[in-house]
């Protein structure tokens, strides 16, 4: 950092006396103490989080920190202005990751690989595109939706969902072009997604609600599926479609996870209702509602295509159902060990936890 | 030959949907309005993939398969290889057949992927509330996403802060209350996208695509912002007058009537800074961060006017004259904002190089100032609404004559 050489104040005595204000320059001279410790919760710094208010009375956009002006409208009104409800850990870090692994789905993706698959697994491939490119973006619409009514003092908060909506969307037209790109097209919407009365990712009005239910659940169960890619990619263009895919929803599960760590930690009276959205999501996790487990027995397009094409075609998709129950073991292992890293593993023990996870959970051990 | 959706019917599985015909390929799009105007967007070169496999059977018919993979036959059109180009496979590319056809209007209140096989009896999202083409769309959108991605940069990574040199204490703070000001304009700008995107149909993936870009942008905005002001031996400056953010923020009548506040009104002024910044940086780092970010808002203000034009085209006269009467609030908001004494006080110290140099450097924010409302005028115009010198609020009409 450089060091700063002051200059005497008779220059602005002088600017004054010719018409400036100018007290503005004073005011930030007086800022610069305090400065030091609004760098130490910068992106480029060890998350550093002591000092930042646990409610935030900034209804004006300004940056944390900048010097508020009196006789502003308060016209954001943020409904999220509470550290509580929103924080998590390690959020800087997450956020730089996220930037620093960003990719093309046009240049980074060996699209020359393709080759003409029989039309049984291209179909499965195409449904299963089909889906993705139907339920990525549900995870940058709602997170768009919470940034914009939180407040800016929880920034580390605000940058890291923005690279959610960005990688989201990136997630969105990978699939799609990955239907359109080989001979097949896209095919049937999925019908699973029904609850749009309430209790719904989309829905959701609660940060931790949504949280819960979208990073740690739904996100949960597809990066379970992307980090098995290879089992059900034919080329290495959708092998790096799922391997990059996986390593931007594994950031995504962080930040849910961490979050509800965090809540669990300087929130215990909240403990019991983040159970409840938890029962919600295990029951879909479960039965494939809501479009959140394209794994899911009651998942029937994608559990279908997922079986023709860990099978390896339709003729032995038996087989693949056999591989796909298996997945669904890991995703529910993985799951709970994802209770366990953010302390709400006592349902798992207290018989909470949905049956029919146990169950699945118990024939995988 | 095209599978089409009545082909379920023979199917138990999937229950029959009507009958479709090319004008209404999915019986919740309607095309007729926008036929007023140029769009030719499935024209040319684009088909001849789809074109070619339109002749191409569905996976059902040809590899046969049990009535358990009824679903094998649900697909609008089969047979699509979209065109690896020189830039790779560009959402462009992609936009090929059914698959690139826009519909004019979209009743589909789900999240079907346009150009997928309907499922018929979904229930409806409550979200959209932006279902007409003319109400988002722009035709450069798929390109500028694409453009976006490959431009990116990081903050963090390829500037280089540590060579940042040390400045005058009042010079160094004139820059911190400049890139305060910025920092709240990339805020404004998250809140004001962030309220809008999930209200868009999901026929027009392409602009909801851009603008995941733009509030990525944002971000980076915010934080590469926020960053120049502490790190040099500053601090944060005043928040923002935000009078305009205050507009972008609390429209309510449509994407377009939004869109005037955001990309005209603000996203000028934000543009002209960066490049003041640029312009007058003492030094490489400044003038490297200034420059990234203006290409940045400069791909924003592509879209923003872009979709602007393309909407007073399609809705016409009277819809130019509601825009023209709503900028009669903005532009005093905007005047507001051009007396406020922060920024322009902290850009003539920049100019005019230190505090003593302040009232040299105030020709430099006068020329800021009516370029701010030239500019502003001008795409007035370039987007069809049209507005005159004359009709200026007479505080901006004094910005442009240097006042
Ligand atoms: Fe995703
Ligand atoms: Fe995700």
């Amino acid at each position: 950092m450089a060091t700063l050489q002051d200059r005497p104040t008779i220059e602005m005595e002088q600017a004054v006396q010719d018409g400036f204000d100018l007290s503005w320059l004073q005011r930030l001279k007086e800022q610069i103490p305090g400065a030091a410790d609004e760098l130490a919760h910068d992106p480029t710094l060890a998350e550093n989080t002591a000092g930042l208010l646990d409610e935030s009375t900034n209804f004006t956009q300004r940056t944390r920190g900048a010097l508020p002006r009196a006789g502003i409208p308060q016209y954001t009104a943020y409904t999220f202005r509470d550290k509580k409800e929103v924080w998590g850990y390690n959020l800087t870090k997450l956020y730089q990751e996220a930037v620093s692994r960003q990719w093309s789905s046009a240049t980074d993706i060996p699209w020359d690989t393709l080759r003409p698959l029989s039309d049984d697994v291209e179909a499965a491939q195409c449904q299963l595109a089909t889906f993705f490119a139907q339920v990525e973006f549900v995870a940058a619409d709602v997170p768009g939706r919470f940034i914009a009514q939180m407040s800016p003092d929880y920034h580390e908060v605000r940058m890291f969902l923005l690279t959610q909506v960005m990688d989201e969307s990136r997630h969105m037209e990978v699939f799609r072009k990955r239907a359109l790109a080989n001979g097949g097209g896209l095919m049937r919407m999925i019908d699973s997604v029904s609850d749009v009365t309430g209790g719904s990712t989309d829905n959701a009005r609660e940060f931790t609600e949504m949280s819960s239910r979208l990073h740690i659940v739904g996100e949960g169960n597809v990066l379970t599926l992307f980090r098995l890619g290879e089992l059900m990619a034919y080329n290495d263009a959708e092998k790096a479609i799922y391997r990059r895919a996986a390593q931007d929803e594994a950031r995504h599960v962080a930040f849910g996870v961490l979050h509800a760590r965090y809540m669990n930690e300087c929130t215990p009276e909240r403990r019991e209702e983040i159970h409840a959205y938890l029962d919600e999501a295990e029951d879909r996790q479960a039965t494939g509602n809501g479009g959140e487990n394209p794994a899911a027995r009651g998942a029937n397009l994608t559990a279908e295509s997922l079986a023709i094409l860990l099978g390896g075609g339709a003729d032995k998709a038996d087989e693949g159902q056999k591989i796909l129950a298996a997945i669904r073991q890991r995703q529910v292992k993985e799951y709970f060990q994802r209770l366990k890293s953010c302390g709400f593993d006592d349902r798992i023990e207290n018989g909470r936890v949905n049956p029919a996870l146990l169950e699945a959970y118990k024939a995988a051990a | 030959m095209t599978a089409q959706n009545d082909a379920s019917a023979e199917h138990g599985l999937n229950p029959p949907v009507p009958p479709v015909d090319d004008s209404n390929p999915t019986g919740r799009y309607h095309s007729s309005a926008a036929e007023r105007v140029q769009q030719d967007v499935s024209a040319g070169d684009a088909l001849a993939p789809a074109a070619e496999s339109a002749d191409a059977e569905s996976p059902a018919e040809k590899a046969a398969p049990s009535e358990r993979f009824a679903w094998m036959k649900d697909t609008r059109q089969w047979g699509v290889r979209a065109p690896v180009t020189a830039h790779g496979l560009t959402v462009d590319a992609i936009n090929i057949g059914i698959y690139g056809e826009i519909p004019d209007e979209s009743r589909e209140m789900t999240r079907m992927p346009r150009g997928s096989f309907a499922t018929p009896g979904l229930p409806r999202l409550d979200n959209y509330s932006v279902n007409r083409k003319e109400e988002l769309w722009s035709e450069n959108a798929a390109w500028l996403y694409e453009e976006a991605i490959q431009r990116r940069w990081i903050a963090m990574q390829d500037i280089a802060w540590d060579a940042l040199p040390t400045l005058l204490l009042d010079f160094e703070l004139a820059w911190c209350q400049l890139c305060t000001e910025l920092g709240h304009h990339a805020i404004a700008e998250t809140d004001t996208i962030g309220q809008w995107l999930h209200r868009m149909n999901y026929a027009y993936i392409e602009p909801k695509m851009f603008l995941a870009t733009e509030e990525f942008d944002a971000a980076r905005h915010h934080e590469v912002m926020r960053h120049r002001a502490l790190c040099n031996g500053g601090a944060l400056g005043v928040e923002s007058a935000g009078m305009v953010s205050r507009r972008m923020l609390e429209t309510r009548a449509g994407w377009p009537e939004t869109s005037v506040a955001l990309y005209l009104a603000r996203g000028v002024l934000t543009l002209l800074l960066y490049r003041f910044g640029a312009h007058y940086a003492a030094n490489p780092v400044d003038r490297k961060i200034f420059s990234l970010c203006l290409q940045d808002k400069a791909r924003h203000l592509a879209y923003g006017q872009g979709m602007l034009k393309y909407s007073v085209a399609v809705q016409g006269a009277d819809f130019a004259t509601s825009l023209r009467r709503i900028l009669g609030s903005i532009e005093k908001d905007m005047a507001g904002e051009l007396k406020d004494a922060v920024l322009w006080e902290a850009l003539a110290i920049i100019a005019g190089g230190s505090v003593s140099g302040m009232k040299s450097g105030m020709a430099a924010v006068h020329k800021l100032r009516g370029d701010y409302v030239r500019q502003y005028v001008a795409r007035l115009r370039y987007v069809g609404i049209g507005k005159r010198d004359d009709a200026l609020h007479p505080d901006l009409a004094a910005a442009l004559a240097g006042g």
